[in-house]
């Protein structure tokens, strides 16, 4: 390039009227775009699952016995629920950030990057929802079978039919799944254009992980109700009560927490209210559990009217981890080194700019490790659950979010205190399952840590 | 208008020749014992504001024009009644002691100091015709127009690319994103070094490659003026040079202030120096302004010549 090139450029930039910020319309129109193809999958999705979701809840509260089952074997077993979405899933997350943004840029060179990385997205769903037909092809025949079996009237393999039986709450369910999914596509997408490889390619390993896991695994015990006699018992419904219960609190504490701390790091002024703030935070995470129990059982499963339900654990949960989420926060705020900021203000950034291109980004492995350990945290925690009333003998999957549920801790207290020697060793099953959840999200956080650390 | 020739008497050093300009003429000369600032009517009996300003003999604009600038750092003044220009086009140094209000100065300029719980700024400083300390002047406008490189390299963990695209992305520029970065790393004397690897994290650079990343992204917002303060303060004297050379080169097209405390620097890239110093009271103030071959060769005020000749603290 010749010397004067520079300058021709760079007056290109000159005229000195105002700028317009902010994302252009263009990369707006591929966003949408996306979304609405990630809906449409999502649509597929939970179509997929409402089918088995149905049909499990109209197996009569789990009532089919082993033997109708055929004895606990993988085969024979209704359509995994989760496995479905995983067929499209695997493809995409693998896919998408090897494949989407080159294949974009080939085709139209020059776009930013953020609407190549949204445009492969488009590009790589069909791939995937390719993969998702090829696999309800192979299911549906069997499908067909089952549901006939289990009693789903005039069940002909058309899923849309059995989709008008499913409940409100499983939808909703159904959903977080899906934001899920497509949240964990997202990260692997991230991690994959920031240079940081094997984190990206994790994601898809967890996922085919968990697939191989459960086609080797006897799934009885964990897809099985709880039961009077021991051999018959399951954590089914504890262990989808668990998940439901933390998905929610997350869902609840995480903005909330995280708002709050950018509030007070980077917004609120430092005078007597904020520090009066910032005290009680701290005195909050020491209040004893059974307090917030106390409090739950209280706002939300009387003045609000939530009932024993999932809603009223979660929140009352979320109330408990707020305060170590809005404290570690906080101190990944802190990390951030002021001359980053100012770095950034000094090329002409506004506040939100500044917040939301550096010092978010770069807090948010500090924020997500926090939060992990704060929903790991929240996971043991029995007592202001007991307080505001959950149950312990759920027969039967959450219809809505406000309906009783029962979680790991609270199931495992109860086997534990009954006299049957069967039901102290299905405890202790259980507590192994409540430790693997928990090991793994505690190495899911020191991974995090470790991944997004920054050395200044 | 401001931007016109601006002559500017020395006002209390004896012995001094005022060139005779053509508007000069009409205005009165001032009593030899008043000290007159050209604030516009503000006569200071203050001695403490006796700034020494030599004449600046070259047609040149001037890109800022300071009058009785003053900054506090909640109850404590740090500079006090600053005025000089900033010529345009040419480097600018801020000399003195540790302490004296440099940076402080220097922040003033694109209202960095608003960032500061407590932090205060009076008087003026004409840019454009506008103040630049008024408070309805949007400080993001302000930023982006007067970039700043700081003391310790700063790049954003983030790659090279990444560093030097973010200030013109997020101020909504939609030409050649490549085109741009390259030429601003090409200013910055950097892209023969990093062109292969614009990928890599702006972190894994050297301290000098750093520094340059740092004025490359503050180019690539296309300023009209960069603050650098005590830019090659954390450098070897290989990377140094470099950093002169290249605040030389950019001068052809940007004003340039910039904050040094080493003497020779400042002789070597400067057209114009200001000496400020702070007396016991820590209040930072103007000593002597004017080419720096003037205050090099010929400082008018004793304080000037002590410190430039190392005599000083
Ligand atoms: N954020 C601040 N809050 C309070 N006082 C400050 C702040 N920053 C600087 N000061 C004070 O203002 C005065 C001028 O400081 P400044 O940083 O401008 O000096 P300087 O000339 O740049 O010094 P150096 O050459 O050491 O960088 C000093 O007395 C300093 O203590
Ligand atoms: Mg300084």
């Amino acid at each position: 390039m010749s010397a004067a090139a520079p300058s021709a450029q760079l007056s290109a930039f000159a005229p000195r009227v105002r700028i317009r910020r902010g994302a252009s319309v263009a990369f707006m129109v591929a966003a949408l775009l996306a979304i609405a193809i990630s809906m449409i999958m999502l649509g597929a999705l939970i179509v997929e699952i409402a089918v088995d979701g149905a049909a499990r809840l109209f197996t009569d509260g789990g009532a089919v016995d082993r033997e109708a089952r055929g004895g606990g074997i993988i085969s024979d077993l209704p359509t995994p629920a989760g496995m479905g979405w995983m067929t499209w899933a695997v493809p995409v997350a693998i896919l998408f950030p090897f494949v989407g943004p080159r294949l974009v840029n080939a085709l139209v060179p020059g776009l930013p990057r953020l609407a190549e990385r949204a445009m492969g997205f488009i590009v790589v769903a069909p791939a995937a929802i390719f993969v998702h037909i090829l696999y309800v092809r192979f299911e549906s025949a069997y499908f067909v079978e089952y549901a006939k079996a289990v009693g789903i009237d005039g069940a002909s393999g058309n899923i849309f039919q059995v989709l008008g039986e499913a409940s409100g709450f499983q939808i909703v369910r159904l959903l977080l799944a899906g934001i899920l999914v497509p949240l964990a596509i997202f990260a692997a997408g991230w991690f994959w254009s920031h240079r940081m490889r094997k984190p990206s390619l994790i994601i898809p390993a967890i996922m085919i992980a968990g697939w191989v896991v459960y086609l080797f695994m006897d799934p009885w015990f964990l897809s099985s109700f709880p039961s009077r006699k021991p051999a018959e018992a399951g954590i089914f419904s504890a262990v989808t009560g668990t998940l439901y219960m933390m998905v929610i609190t997350a869902a609840v504490a995480f903005p909330l927490g995280v708002g709050a701390a950018i509030y007070l790091e980077e917004y609120a002024r430092r005078n007597w209210f904020s520090r009066m703030i910032q005290v009680n935070i701290s005195n909050l995470a020491g209040v004893p559990s059974i307090i917030y129990g106390l409090l739950g059982l209280q706002v939300f499963v009387r003045v609000l009217e939530f009932e024993r339900s999932v809603l009223a654990g979660a929140c009352t949960m979320a109330l408990l981890v707020m305060p170590i989420i809005i404290v570690s926060a906080q101190e990944a705020l802190r990390t951030v080194p002021p001359s980053m900021r100012e770095a950034a203000y000094a090329v002409g950034a506004t506040r939100w700019q500044v917040i939301r291109f550096h010092v978010l980004p770069y807090a948010f492995g500090g924020m997500l490790t926090g939060n992990i350990l704060a929903m790991s945290r929240a996971i043991g925690e029995t007592a202001p659950l007991i307080a505001i009333g959950a149950l312990t003998f759920i027969a039967f999957l959450a219809d809505s979010p406000t309906d009783d549920f029962t979680v790991l801790p609270i199931q495992i207290f109860n086997w534990v205190a009954r006299p049957q020697s069967g039901f102290h060793e299905i405890a202790a099953s259980a507590i192994i399952v409540l430790m693997v959840i928990l090991l793994l999200m505690n190495a899911a956080a020191i991974i995090m840590r470790q991944r997004t650390r920054t050395d200044w | 208008m401001a931007r016109n020739f601006f002559t500017l008497m020395r006002s209390s050093a004896p012995g001094a020749t005022a060139a005779a300009e053509p508007d000069r003429a009409t205005a009165p000369p001032p009593p030899p014992n008043v000290k007159q600032d050209d604030a516009g009517g503000g006569v200071h009996l203050d001695p403490t504001l006796a700034a020494v300003r030599h004449e600046i003999t070259e047609a040149v604009d001037m890109a800022l024009q300071l009058r009785n600038v003053s900054a506090f750092y909640g109850t404590f003044q740090a500079i006090d009644r600053m005025t000089m220009p900033i010529p345009q086009n040419r480097v600018t140094a801020l000399i003195g002691p540790s302490g004296c209000g440099k940076s402080t100065l220097l922040r003033c300029f694109n209202r960095m100091n608003d960032l500061i719980p407590g932090a205060r700024m009076e008087g003026e400083i004409e840019f454009e015709g506008r103040n630049l300390l008024d408070p309805n002047i949007d400080a993001v406008e302000v930023r982006r127009r007067i970039g700043m490189v700081f003391q310790k390299p700063n790049p954003f963990p983030k790659s090279i690319y990444e560093n030097v695209a973010f200030g013109a992305r997020i101020n909504g520029y939609s030409g050649d994103m490549d085109r741009l970065v390259e030429d601003a790393l090409r200013r910055a004397a950097l892209w023969d070094e990093v062109k292969d690897e614009l990928d890599k994290s702006g972190l894994a650079l050297s301290g000098g490659q750093q520094q340059r990343l740092c004025i490359a992204r503050a180019i690539a917002v296309q300023p009209e003026i960069i603050l650098m303060d005590e830019p090659a303060s954390a450098l070897d004297p290989v990377a140094t040079l470099k950093i002169e050379d290249l605040m030389r080169e950019l001068a052809e097209h940007y004003t340039i202030v910039v904050v040094t405390h080493n003497m020779q620097q400042a002789g070597r890239v400067s057209d114009y120096t200001a000496f400020l110093l702070a007396g016991e009271e820590r209040v930072g103030r103007l000593v002597e302004f004017g080419p720096t071959q003037e205050i090099f060769t010929n400082p008018l005020d004793q304080r000037t010549e002590d410190y430039i000749t190392g005599r000083y603290g």
